[in-house]
């Protein structure tokens, strides 16, 4: 029987190799990844606990807005990687610092 | 007292005035006349010294054993003490008055022809002016403050024609010494005058020392250590201006003036100007100090004389006989014979002012011969001369007057005052101990000295054989007596040393007319001394005559041993100067150089150890303002800075970085929470 | 407009002037500074001429009796309950200044003169010049103890810039030193003038007053301040009324200068250029003298009266020290300073003494000397000027090369030693009728004191005669051969022009005194009387 408890240690498993992903690639592309994969664990998050309100379902309802607007934020996050590509030949993010100014 | 004039004296008054101002007209005049050699000047100097003399006789003629003539002005007021000048014309200063213009206007016609080819002919007749001008106020001026102004006025133009020649470095070394001791000489007086004005507060001369003097009056008398002080300074005074020991070693240097100079300043004016202050204030002096006079005098008198024996310069005889003469006149003026004192500087005036004109005139002539044979001789040098009575007769007449004069021989003035004082200063010593028989007896002998130093001179200069002629045959001897420039001054002053001129009893000094102007103290009833005396002084010193002429001319004695020690004493001059060079003059100038070494090392060098105090506590503080209070701002600022570097840090930029801290700081606060 | 604000801010106006004006116009500001002196001059000659005499114009403690006075409240600040602040400008003077006035413009056309040989940065030369002259004017005017201290302060700053940027090789050490030298004394006395300010009440106000005059009367000190008379208050453990006479006359004394805080002068007098060391030597000392007679023993005289002793004491010092130190220089200016030194000691005596004469003296001494140093520094600027060496052994025979310049030389070294005729023999004469004056009449002085001052004439001979026959006479021989015989050319017509008044000036006060005395003697009168009576 799987339990609740199960679909946490995976969330919080595949948050951590979002982050890990996240902290240590070397390519914008790997770090979205990375995001999807974080957001994906807090999804999974929504979705299992989504048991404790079977009358609204409302865990799941969170979920579908969720992957919606990951999908969007995925698609504007693509686009501006484009566009740094397009203005710094590379998107290794550690080459990009100008947001300290 | 603003003004108490009487008609009769008030001409009088104005023509002692115009005395004593012509000179100084015609040094005015002189000081504005253009050119170096202008003898306009001359003529000036001799017109003003002319006209005073013209006037001084008049002056004379009303004065002389009448009622004296006293008139003021108000000169300016001090605190509450209003001070007067004035003029004061008595028996002695109408006297001196006389005497003054009478000897300097032979020397003002002697010096047209003397310095007639100087390059500076204007200036010796500006200066010549000034002094007589100086020395004219001195002799009428009726306050001591005035007397002291002129005093060392006469000091100061005596200085300049000493110096007259400039270049010269002994004349130039020899003014500033004469200067310096008249120096000395002049804050004695200054310091006299000044406890004078102390006392009395007035400096009237009338008034201090007339009739009824102030200084003899019970009410006011000086206090005794006062009244020495009072007399050491008259005394310093009188030793500088007279040349009296211990301040008598310029004059003898005060020879590198002009000759004519010499004859007017340092003969016969100047230095009598000493005696002349002895006479002014006579009634100031106690009885132990008219004994210190007598025997500073006699010393004097004793040690020139010695001296003269010796010397070898036809100039340096003549000025330490003036000094041994002086020393007679202080003398005198010492034992009370104060008329006889007066005398002698009178008569004293007029043969060695002519002996000097004559010392002029061979000096003059023998300077001819040396620049037109271009010799390596010193023209002063009577060991050079000899035998000149065949080229100058009239000279010679002249100075065998003045050397009889001087000597004291019968049917010469000096002869007259010489033996005044002799006889008194015997009369003196009766009253005494037998201590102070010494004095007369030792005037005595300077007498016979001078006797002898007398016949030395005269007889190497005028008789015997010409040594110059003898050293060089080829030169050709130019020598004569002179224009009548010259032998008119002769002529004159000889006149003057004649007895008639003075007393018509040629062998009685008593009779003499100056006498009776000085009835200040009475002469003495006349004792056995006014005999004797006269005879055996004037049998020795024919004696003393007659073995110098065995000596010198006849060279039947033989000459004295140059190496013993009486001589070399003699011939170094008592070893005055050397004592004073190594204990005065070196010490005072070893004490300056000492005060500038104070001056710099401790003085200033207090100043800079302040100041290095104050550089070093500088540099302490300094030091810890630096390392210990700017150090905590420092540390503060350090740590300041590093938390803002640390901080920093975590700006870099890199989106990756920023997550990254994100997550420690998220982290960090759930540890917090678990830990808390 | 009051004629003595006038005389005092006349310089000050032409300062402005000359500052304002472009500095191509340079050449001209000698001659506006010639006749800023000269309007001064008249100005001064004006005053003395129309200066009224008499025992009722006596001036010293009576405010009544100064002439050309002027009264105008300055500072007046309502302090509420601790009363008001009463700062006047009030000028006025007496005999006494009126005197040293004189003195000074005279000195003042001279160093305008002598300031031709200034070449560089003469727009600031000159406006620091007037200036100088404004306080030092001042400082002679002033009775207000405020604008007195501001005038004697206001003298420094132009001096300080004199000397360290126009003078010599060691300029600035010299300058550094006679400005810590001056500082040194006057912030004490400013301590002294406020403690003063705080006891004293103007008796018509009832205010707190800095008037010197009133200062000087005792009913007007507040019974209990520090400085009254009868309170015998004490300050670091003595009487207070001592402490601030010894303040006050440590502050006067340095600019005397006397021994022992002299040592500013001979560095400020050689290294400074020639007017500067003219207006050093002819004014400066003098205001020193000038406060001891009109601040020391005016406002303390109870004081000044029963330390006779130590001021002679000191004045004796200064002449025999002043004097050897000049026996022992090679530097004609260095031996002409030290003879200030000695010349002032006689100023100091005069003044000890007490006396009518002496002070009188004293006042002699400080105009003589005034003309008399100012000719002595004007005379070794000739030669100074023209061959920039003034070592005493370097030249030899300069009687023969520069005649006129000689006869000057001898008049001034004359009439300093005091030969008789000449303004110097007066004013020496009289400090000594003085001194030996003192011991019998207030006992304040003794007897060897003035022997001391008489043995210090000798020497001045001595020294005087010595450079005379050192440098002038002999036969010439100069250290700079021929290049300095060309150098050395005789008194050009501006220097005989200049110096031709001050011997001048020298001889007629020798000979007539009264010029003088008759001005002074009043005054002097009024102070004896004044100290001898407290």
């Amino acid at each position: 029987m799987i339990s609740l408890s199960d679909f946490l240690m995976l969330s919080a498993g595949l948050f951590c190799i979002g982050l890990y992903i996240i902290l240590t690639k070397r390519n914008a592309i790997q770090v979205l990844i990375g995001i999807e994969l974080m957001l994906n664990a807090a999804v999974l998050n929504l979705v299992a606990f989504g048991k404790y309100d079977k009358f609204n379902n409302s865990g799941q309802l969170f979920a579908l807005f969720a992957i919606v607007l990951a999908a969007a934020t995925t698609a504007l996050a693509l686009a501006i990687i484009l566009n740094v590509y397009k203005k710094y030949k590379t998107i290794d993010p550690m080459k990009m610092d100008q947001l300290k100014d | 007292m603003e003004n108490f004039l009487q008609a009769i004296d008030t001409l009088t008054t104005r023509f002692a005035l115009a005395i004593v101002v012509l000179p100084l007209l015609a040094f005015v005049i002189n000081a504005c006349l253009h050119g170096r050699r202008n003898k306009l000047a001359g003529w000036v100097s001799t017109f003003a010294i002319v006209t005073s003399c013209v006037l001084s006789i008049f002056v004379f003629s009303k004065v002389w054993n009448q009622h004296q003539v006293h008139q003021q002005i108000l000169w300016f007021t001090i605190g509450d003490i209003k001070l007067y000048a004035g003029v004061l014309l008595n028996n002695l200063s109408a006297l001196m008055l006389l005497l003054v213009s009478f000897i300097a206007l032979p020397v003002h016609i002697y010096s047209t022809a003397y310095m007639k080819h100087d390059a500076h002919y204007k200036r010796y007749f500006t200066y010549l002016s000034l002094f007589c001008f100086s020395m004219l106020a001195l002799v009428v001026v009726d306050s001591l403050a005035l007397f002291y102004v002129f005093w060392e006025l006469v000091g100061f133009s005596s200085y300049l024609l000493i110096g007259f020649w400039f270049t010269r470095d002994k004349a130039v070394l020899a003014n500033k010494k004469a200067f310096i001791m008249n120096r000395v000489g002049d804050v004695g007086l200054l310091t006299a005058i000044i406890i004078i004005y102390t006392s009395f507060h007035t400096f009237d001369i009338d008034q201090l020392f007339g009739a009824n003097a102030l200084v003899k009056s019970t009410a006011l008398h000086l206090p005794d250590g006062w009244q020495y002080l009072a007399f050491g300074g008259i005394f310093l005074a009188v030793a500088a201006k007279s040349a009296q020991f211990p301040l008598h070693t310029w004059l003898p240097d005060a020879m590198e003036g002009p000759t004519s100079v010499s004859a007017l300043i340092h003969a016969a004016t100047m230095v009598a100007a000493g005696v002349f202050l002895l006479g002014r204030v006579y009634p100031l002096f106690n009885e132990q100090e008219l004994n210190i006079l007598a025997v500073i005098g006699c010393l004097t008198a004793f040690m020139a004389a010695t001296i003269a024996l010796s010397q070898n310069d036809l100039k340096r005889i003549l000025a330490y006989s003036t000094i041994s003469q002086l020393g007679f006149m202080v003398m005198g003026m010492g034992v009370g014979a104060y008329s006889s004192s007066l005398f002698h500087l009178i008569t004293h005036a007029f043969f060695k002012c002519m002996l000097f004109l004559v010392a002029g005139i061979v000096i003059h002539e023998l300077q001819h011969i040396k620049q037109a044979n271009n010799l390596d001789i010193d023209a002063q040098n009577i060991r050079i001369m000899g035998g000149l009575r065949k080229q100058m007769p009239f000279t010679f007449i002249a100075c065998l007057i003045g050397g009889m004069a001087l000597i004291g021989l019968p049917f010469t003035s000096g002869f007259l005052s010489k033996d005044g004082i002799l006889v008194q200063a015997f009369d003196w010593a009766d009253k005494k101990d037998w201590v102070f028989k010494f004095i007369p007896v030792v005037a005595l002998i300077t007498s016979w000295l001078t006797a002898f130093y007398v016949a030395r001179l005269l007889f190497k200069v005028f008789l015997g054989e010409n040594n110059l002629l003898k050293l060089n045959p080829s030169v050709k001897l130019t020598i004569s007596d002179g224009g009548w420039q010259y032998k008119f001054p002769l002529l004159f002053l000889g006149i003057c040393c004649l007895f008639p001129f003075f007393s018509l009893n040629p062998i009685s000094s008593e009779h003499a007319w100056l006498l009776k102007g000085f009835s200040f103290v009475a002469i003495s009833p006349t004792t056995i001394y006014h005999v004797v005396i006269p005879i055996v002084l004037n049998v020795i010193s024919l004696l003393v005559v007659y073995w110098a002429y065995l000596v010198y001319v006849k060279r039947a004695l033989s000459s004295f041993s140059h190496g013993n020690f009486l001589f070399k004493f003699s011939y170094h001059e008592w070893y005055i100067d050397r004592f004073y060079d190594r204990f005065i003059i070196t010490p005072v100038m070893a004490l300056a150089k000492v005060v500038k070494w104070f001056d710099i090392t401790i003085i200033d060098g207090f100043v800079h150890l302040l100041e290095r105090i104050g550089i070093v506590c500088a540099k302490i503080v300094e030091w810890i303002d630096r390392y210990i209070i700017d150090g905590i701002v420092h540390l503060i600022a350090a740590i300041a800075m590093s938390i803002g570097n640390f901080a920093r840090s975590f700006q870099n930029g890199k989106v990756q970085y920023y997550l990254f801290s994100m997550l420690v700081i998220i982290l960090a606060i759930f540890l917090f929470k678990i830990l808390i | 407009m009051n004629i003595l604000s006038l005389l005092i801010f006349t310089p000050l106006l032409f300062g402005i002037v000359i500052m304002l004006l472009p500095s191509s116009l340079r050449n001209s500001f000698k001659y506006i500074t010639l006749l800023a002196t000269l309007v001064q001059l008249g100005i001064s000659i004006w005053m003395y001429l129309h200066f009224k005499t008499g025992a009722e114009y006596a001036g010293i403690n009576t405010e009544s009796q100064f002439q050309f006075m002027q009264k105008l409240p300055w500072i007046s600040l309502d302090l509420g309950t601790l009363g008001k602040m009463q700062i006047d400008y009030f000028v006025g003077i007496d005999g006494i200044s009126i005197t040293l006035l004189v003195m000074s413009s005279v000195v003042m056309v001279i160093a305008a003169l002598a300031s031709w040989e200034i070449k560089d940065n003469l727009k600031g030369f000159f406006t620091l010049f007037l200036l100088l002259n404004t306080a030092v004017i001042g400082v002679f005017c002033a009775l207000d103890f405020f604008l007195f201290y501001i005038f004697y302060e206001l003298m420094l700053l132009p001096l300080y810039f004199l000397i360290g940027m126009w003078g010599g090789a060691r300029r600035e050490y010299a300058a550094i030193k006679f400005f810590l030298y001056t500082l040194f004394g006057s912030v004490f006395m400013l301590l002294i003038i406020i403690c003063l300010y705080l006891s004293v009440k103007d008796p018509s106000t009832g205010n707190h007053t800095f008037n010197i005059i009133q200062m000087m009367n005792p009913a007007n000190y507040d019974a209990n301040s520090v400085f009254a008379l009868l309170a015998h208050k004490t300050l670091l453990g003595m009487p207070a009324r001592t402490v601030g006479f010894v303040v006050l006359f440590i502050a006067f004394a340095i600019k005397v200068p006397v021994v022992p805080l002299h040592t500013w002068l001979p560095d400020a007098h050689v290294e400074a250029p020639t007017p500067v060391s003219i207006i050093l030597a002819g004014i400066l000392l003098k205001i020193g003298s000038y406060g001891i007679i009109r601040i020391c023993l005016g406002i303390f005289p109870d004081v000044a009266a029963s330390s006779a002793f130590w001021l002679g004491l000191l004045g004796v010092i200064s002449i025999l020290y002043g004097a050897l130190n000049a026996l022992a220089q090679r530097d004609l200016k260095r031996m002409i300073a030290y003879s200030s030194v000695s010349h002032m000691g006689f100023v100091l005596l005069g003044i000890a003494s007490f006396t009518a004469e002496g002070v009188n003296g004293a006042v002699m001494q400080m105009v003589s000397h005034g003309f008399l140093a100012t000719m002595l520094f004007f005379l070794v600027g000739v030669v100074y000027n023209r061959v920039h060496d003034r070592d005493i052994y370097n030249f030899r025979g300069l009687g023969t090369q520069m005649p006129k310049y000689t006869v000057f030389i001898m008049i001034a070294f004359f009439a300093s030693l005091g030969l008789p005729g000449f303004s110097a023999f007066i004013g020496e004469a009289f400090s000594l009728v003085g001194a030996f004056e003192s011991p019998a009449t207030n006992g304040g002085l003794t007897y060897w004191m003035a022997i001391g001052g008489s043995i210090g004439v000798i020497l001045s001979a001595a020294y005087f005669l010595w450079t005379l026959q050192r440098m002038f006479f002999g036969s010439l021989s100069l250290k700079g051969g021929d290049g300095w015989k060309t150098a050395l050319v005789d008194l050009s017509t501006r220097e005989t022009i200049t110096l031709l008044p001050l011997a001048l000036l020298a001889l007629i006060l020798g000979i007539m005194p009264s010029l003088v005395f008759g001005k002074i003697n009043d005054s002097v009168l009024a102070l004896m009387h004044f100290i001898m009576n407290k």
